[in-house]
């Protein structure tokens, strides 16, 4: 025993060593930041001043925060929604035995593989424009003049259209993973199902979503992690300065640990990682609340 | 014995394989004159370092640099550095980092005791956020007579914002203002580049009446128009007060969004103007010729350059009755290159520094940028720009970027938005002004 201790040691030593380096430390070092206000995120200890919790109290009176935290819940719940919707729909059509099956599921996916830039730049200079835009274009040729003039980009719309944008992007990504799930069951649940004289929608109902459980567990973790990193396409709908409708936390953080836009602004690493602290916090609770509201299933299939 | 020596052993060489894969990869996207692997190798000792003080390897130059290789400003420099290294022997790492590589990266790197000679950025972030990292460059100015041929308004600039010492040296010069189509000018009989905001006023007129767009802008620039207007009115360190302090009660806010409310309402801004995202505004409308005027630096006609046909104009944002500040006043400035105050090749560096910034080379990274040249000798400015000349020259008061009206970075977007609002009528003067004061609180 004392021998296979040693090798247990051995064996892992390096693995602990790279966890306790790759992200321990790191955790710990953003949470203990985050009580400091600290001008560069490089800086050295003794540069640090000790302010308490004031980097929190601080952020929830900034009206900038709570208008970036209100952007990404409202990414997260709205979009959440339509994204798993969707892309469960498009997940079962496409696993019903339809002709063109790769191809259809190939078109969805598509989005995934272009880079965010690029389809940001499509969406904002050709869908949404104003002057020749997609949207402009179809309404104006259906006569639609109301709709043909919305400005998709001004301030009270652009929010939407970020949304928008993004879960087009997105669909495709969940459908994959529920697809897969849906492949796992059995066919002769169905088979039975349909002997026993229950149509499509009840068969979804009673078969299919009961046994996606742990598939949509793994969807939801997933969307809302992506949510809440949200970034790269706040970035791209609002260039050099941020934007009241799409900024989101991680867009605030970025702000205030390498300054805003073009001007020199004040710095402080302390408030980013109290950025970070809140949001890990918030995957940390929907994880356990799907936890809770989708109990592991103790179905076996 | 045996056996514990063996597992010793064995968890050595995965610690030493680990570290080794970790060792092997430098992530920079670097354009250098030498062979990777020394690069690579020169990160490995300088990370046994540790945080220990920068050491530069001597007689090498690192040089980081802001821009992209594929721009014209990249270009012209590996041209310049590879002129160099011919020249002298002097070998040079150049590594293009990019705007954002250089900003989110150059800090760490120096901390953690990267060997850095010289880099390269914005004038303001450069002598502001990374002053405790620059060398004092006034003996080397001195020992070369640096000054004689530069721009004496920017070395002051640089001067100032280095707390009364050069620490670092101006190129690529900029100034921000109003870039006009002057075909458009010329249609609609307007003569004379606005001086006054009555003449300004008269120019929209007459531009509307000829059926153009007089004024247009993006997301991006527009806190611009806001912060110059205030900056006119009652000076930039009033407006950086302003917009730091919430002291949104001021006159001078009623003011300005009362003048852009009758903009608005005169119907002289873009009919998109509140959902123009760049480069909307400067592509679709200036550049192609459906709008006439837009607030912005010199480098714009380099960016719609394969786009826009027309002569360019330029004037300085226009002075308002009773203003503090005239068109003598704008946010001008350069990119500065600076040294690490560690830095062993100091003599080089600056050697290096002055081929890109005097004579040949400064005159090719004008012309391939269509940029403002900075050796005063190289008199000849890109054809592009020749109405930006007297502007430039008449510059004595500098404003940050956008006049001030961004310093404070939790209140950049609300200006934004709000102002954006303004511009597009969808709120009025006072709307604008109680916005701004809830925001503030």
């Amino acid at each position: 025993m004392k021998k296979n201790k040693t090798m247990i040691i051995a064996f892992t030593a390096p693995a602990v060593l790279m966890f306790i380096i790759v992200f321990l430390y790191p955790i710990c070092r953003t949470l203990a930041m985050s009580f400091f206000k600290i001008e560069g995120v490089t800086d050295d200890v003794s540069k640090w001043s000790f302010v308490g919790i004031s980097n929190f109290i601080r952020l929830f009176q900034t009206k900038l925060f709570l208008t970036s935290m209100w952007n990404m819940f409202r990414i997260w719940l709205v979009g959440g929604i339509l994204v798993m919707c969707l892309a469960l729909l498009f997940a079962v059509i496409i696993t019903s035995g339809i002709r063109f099956k790769s191809f259809f599921r190939a078109v969805i996916y598509m989005p995934n593989i272009v880079s965010a830039v690029a389809l940001a730049t499509m969406w904002l200079q050709y869908v949404y424009s104003p002057k020749f835009g997609l949207l402009k274009s179809v309404f104006a040729t259906l006569h639609l003049d109301g709709l043909a003039k919305i400005q998709y980009l001004d301030t009270t719309n652009k929010f939407w259209a970020l949304l928008f944008a993004y879960c087009f992007g997105m669909v495709g990504y969940h459908m994959l993973i529920f697809a897969s799930g849906i492949e796992r069951i059995g066919a002769e649940y169905y088979e039975a199902a349909t002997l026993d004289g229950a149509n499509k929608v009840r068969q979804f109902y009673y078969i299919t979503l009961p046994l996606l459980k742990g598939v949509i567990k793994t969807n939801i973790t997933m969307w809302s992690v992506s949510s809440v990193a949200f970034f790269v396409w706040s970035q791209l709908f609002s260039t050099v300065t941020a934007d009241t409708a799409t900024i989101t936390p991680m867009v605030y953080m970025y702000l205030q640990i390498f300054g805003a836009g073009n001007s020199v602004t004040e710095r402080n690493a302390g408030l980013g990682a109290a950025i970070g602290v809140l949001l890990s916090i918030c995957v940390v609770i929907i994880f356990w609340v799907c936890n809770l509201a989708l109990k592991d299933d103790d179905i076996e299939f | 014995m045996k056996k514990k020596l063996f597992c010793a052993a064995l968890c050595a060489s995965l610690v030493a394989s680990m570290m080794t894969g970790c060792g092997q990869s430098s992530g920079t996207s670097s354009s250098s004159t030498e062979e990777q692997s020394q690069g690579d190798t020169q990160d490995g000792e300088s990370a046994k370092d540790g945080g220990a003080a920068n050491t530069t390897e001597e007689g090498k130059l690192v040089y980081w640099s802001m821009w992209e290789a594929t721009e014209p400003q990249g270009q012209a420099i590996s041209q310049a550095v590879e002129a160099f290294t011919a020249d002298t022997g002097i070998e040079v790492d150049l590594q293009f980092k990019g705007r954002t590589g250089i900003r989110e990266g150059l800090s760490p790197a120096l901390e953690a005791g990267t060997a850095i000679d010289l880099f390269d950025e914005d004038i303001d972030r450069v002598n502001t956020t990374w002053s405790a990292y620059l060398m004092d460059l006034e003996e080397l100015v001195k020992a070369s007579d640096y000054e004689s041929t530069a721009s004496q308004g920017l070395i002051a600039a640089c001067r100032e914002v280095g707390g009364g010492t050069l620490k670092s040296i101006p190129y690529q010069p900029n100034v921000f203002a109003f870039f006009y189509n002057t075909e458009i000018f010329e249609a609609a009989g307007v003569t004379k580049a606005p001086a006054t905001w009555a003449e300004l006023l008269d120019a929209c007129e007459k531009i509307k009446a000829a059926g153009y767009t007089p004024i247009t802008c993006d997301d991006a620039y527009i806190t611009s128009m806001f912060g110059f207007h205030m900056s006119r009115l009652v000076g930039e360190p009033a407006v950086e007060a302003i917009v730091k302090e919430g002291k949104w009660d001021d006159p001078a806010v009623k003011k300005t969004a009362e003048d852009y409310a009758e903009l608005a309402a005169k119907g002289y801004f873009s009919e998109t103007i509140e959902g123009n995202v760049w480069p909307a505004g400067q592509n679709s409308e200036l550049a192609l010729g459906t709008a006439a005027m837009y607030l912005n630096g010199s480098w714009l006609p380099n960016e719609v350059k394969d786009i826009a046909t027309f002569k360019w104009g330029c004037f300085s944002y226009p002075a308002l009755e009773g203003g503090v500040d005239g068109v003598d006043a704008a946010n001008y400035g350069a990119q500065v290159f600076a040294i690490n105050k560690d830095s062993k090749n100091a003599d080089s560096a600056f050697q290096l520094i002055e081929y890109i910034t005097k004579g040949e080379y400064d005159k090719v990274l004008s012309e391939l940028s269509v940029g403002i040249p900075a050796d005063t000798r190289n008199t000849q400015w890109p054809e592009m720009l020749e109405s930006v000349k007297p502007v430039m020259e008449s510059m004595k008061v500098r404003y940050p970027w956008a006049a001030g009206a961004e310093a404070n970075a939790d209140l950049t977007p609300i200006i934004k938005e709000n102002f954006l609002k303004l511009c597009g009528g969808t709120m009025s003067a006072q709307e604008f002004v109680d916005a701004m004061a809830s925001a503030g609180k």
